[in-house]
């Protein structure tokens, strides 16, 4: 059975929570696309994640931890072409404010096939893995359980 | 009009009418009230028979929705998170309203007490949607701001709890009024339906995290939830338990239990929004008119006293808490508004006392116009007051 510390990248780039909105971005402006960025505290514990869908509560009047609970509620349209902020916003900003702290982390032992299963369940294209204590030790994605089909079916070597 | 061209119209009409009175600043909610209002029967009778006939239907499954859905308030990491001020205040401020309300009716207008004590639980629920709506547009920020929204948030759970003990109460004393031993059998009664209702919910959630492992998709996860969700409402019904009740409690033991809960409630985001459009468009189709005139004093007793009760509950929440004086004061004034879940419960109350039902459910829906829009110019007040809205967004 391939596990997931088979194919995970275990280079990973993460944060902490007092990364600015200024130092997130710089950190990925080479990128051609925002990745999932894991947050990490003290010996490398995953206590959170930041994707681009994040990035646009950098514009909201925030508290969406609590907003999550409420019935009936109005979602918040945010023209972020329109909105009027100033550049202070880039350093005030940090990471634990945009952060989500309810995500889905995938422990290294685990089959190819399970991670699989769970980024098509929940419609993610890639997750952090962590080891038994919660540490984060990589991060696998959909292209890595494919490339493992292609290489297992000799398409790659 | 047939029935499926009736569904048409509401979901369009309320779309479309949501995004016209967000131009002046009021929530959707409110929009689909009026215009259930205005295509009800008392007025331009354009929904069709079928679909009023189904509103009990329609409603049931609502609001085991949205019970399930606020179950998510009793998740341990929030619960922690929330801090002793909103616990207390939020507690206080639902009781100080259901408490005044029920003394109010029972001793300024001489109600039964059965009918007392239902305007009371209902008195309980606040409105979120407004009030976050203010704290959007003046982008509020700070403490009280902070409290504010955590007490919103967490006050419909208590309104729940309030109101399934109040009906359960209400039912016992409306039925046995004349038994000599009834005391015994309100308290057997009441208790039978909240145990039995956690029990239910309880017994649910096994099976829910049992069979999950069985979900490959997105879509199969949306089926498996409301699955659960509709059997949960159907076997309360068929027990005579609180659907309210066993649906929080599913919703609760969920999110204790299982590690990635939450993908449960994400995944009834994609539909919740049309049942809740149909739901308030419905609620506002059943609102009796000629009803309405007789209710004067009644709607300004419920109006006044469910508003002083919130005040005092709130203020006594934060002097117990030690929260500070701002949040004392002008707290109170942030939970004025009052919408779904009480015209769920009030809908309830339509349908388990037919006889008082009505006044009950007519005297909601007014009042909830009103404190609909008295409710923001209130929250806006008391973040003024309180000095978390800038100096510039005030003068707009």
């Amino acid at each position: 059975m391939i596990q997931v510390k088979d194919i995970m990248s275990k280079q990973v780039i993460s944060v902490i929570r007092s990364t600015t909105l200024k130092q997130l971005l710089r950190a990925f402006d080479k990128f051609h696309i925002f990745p999932l960025v894991p947050v990490v505290e003290g010996d490398n514990h995953l206590i959170g994640i930041v994707s681009f869908c994040n990035l646009i509560d950098a514009f909201s009047s925030n508290h969406p931890d609590v907003l999550k609970l409420v019935p009936f509620l109005d979602e918040e349209e945010i023209d972020i072409f329109k909105i009027d902020i100033t550049d202070d916003i880039g350093n005030l900003v940090l990471v634990e404010d945009v952060m989500e702290r309810e995500f889905i982390s995938i422990p290294e032992d685990v089959s190819i096939e399970e991670a699989y299963k769970l980024m098509r369940l929940h419609l993610k294209e890639e997750f952090p893995v962590i080891d038994k204590s919660g540490k984060l030790v990589g991060m696998v994605g959909i292209f890595d359980c494919l490339q493992a089909v292609f290489r297992q079916k000799g398409i790659i070597k | 009009m047939n029935t499926i061209l009736g569904l048409g119209f509401i979901l369009t009409a309320g779309l479309f009418s949501a995004k016209l009175i967000k131009r002046i600043k009021f929530p959707a909610v409110t929009a689909y009230l009026l215009l259930g209002i205005l295509i009800g029967p008392s007025l331009f009778k354009l929904v069709p028979e079928g679909i009023l006939n189904s509103s009990g239907l329609i409603s049931n499954i609502v609001l085991g929705i949205i019970a399930f859905e606020i179950g998510q308030n009793f998740s341990r990491y929030h619960l922690r998170k929330i801090g002793r001020p909103i616990i207390w205040i939020s507690i206080l401020e639902a009781c100080g309203a259901w408490a005044l309300v029920t003394l109010a009716f029972l001793l300024i207008l001489r109600q039964p007490f059965y009918v007392s004590l239902l305007f009371g639980a209902i008195a309980s629920a606040t409105a979120p949607a407004a009030t976050v709506m203010v704290i959007r547009e003046y982008r509020a920020r700070g403490n009280f701001t902070d409290t504010l929204l955590g007490v919103v948030a967490i006050d419909d759970a208590w309104c729940l709890i309030i109101f399934s003990i109040s009906l359960a109460i209400a039912q016992a004393v409306y039925t046995h009024m004349m038994a000599t031993s009834f005391l015994i059998k309100v308290f057997f009664n009441s208790l039978l339906s909240i145990f039995g209702a956690f029990i239910l919910g309880g017994v649910l959630a096994i099976p829910l995290s049992l069979l999950y492992r069985f979900i490959r998709t997105q879509t199969e996860l949306l089926i498996f939830t409301l699955g659960f969700i509709f059997l949960n409402i159907g076997l309360a019904i068929w027990m005579h338990l609180s659907v309210l009740l066993s649906s929080m409690f599913l919703g609760a033991i969920l999110i204790n239990s299982h590690r990635y809960s939450f993908k449960f409630f994400d995944a009834l985001k994609c539909i919740d929004s049309p049942l809740f459009l149909l739901f308030f468009v419905l609620a506002g189709a059943n609102l009796e008119m000629r009803i309405l005139p007789k209710l004067g004093i009644i709607g300004l007793t419920y109006l006044i006293f469910r508003v002083i009760g919130k005040m005092m509950g709130a203020s006594l929440g934060a002097k117990i808490s030690n929260a500070p004086e701002s949040i004392r004061r002008y707290l109170g004034l942030g939970l004025i508004p009052q919408a779904g879940v009480a015209l769920g419960v009030a809908l309830i109350a339509k349908s388990d006392f037919p006889i008082v039902g009505e006044m009950i459910f007519t005297t909601i829906i007014a009042t909830t116009v009103i404190y609909e829009l008295i409710g923001p110019l209130c929250t806006k007040y008391a973040l003024q007051k309180a000095g978390e809205i800038q100096a510039m967004d005030v003068s707009r």
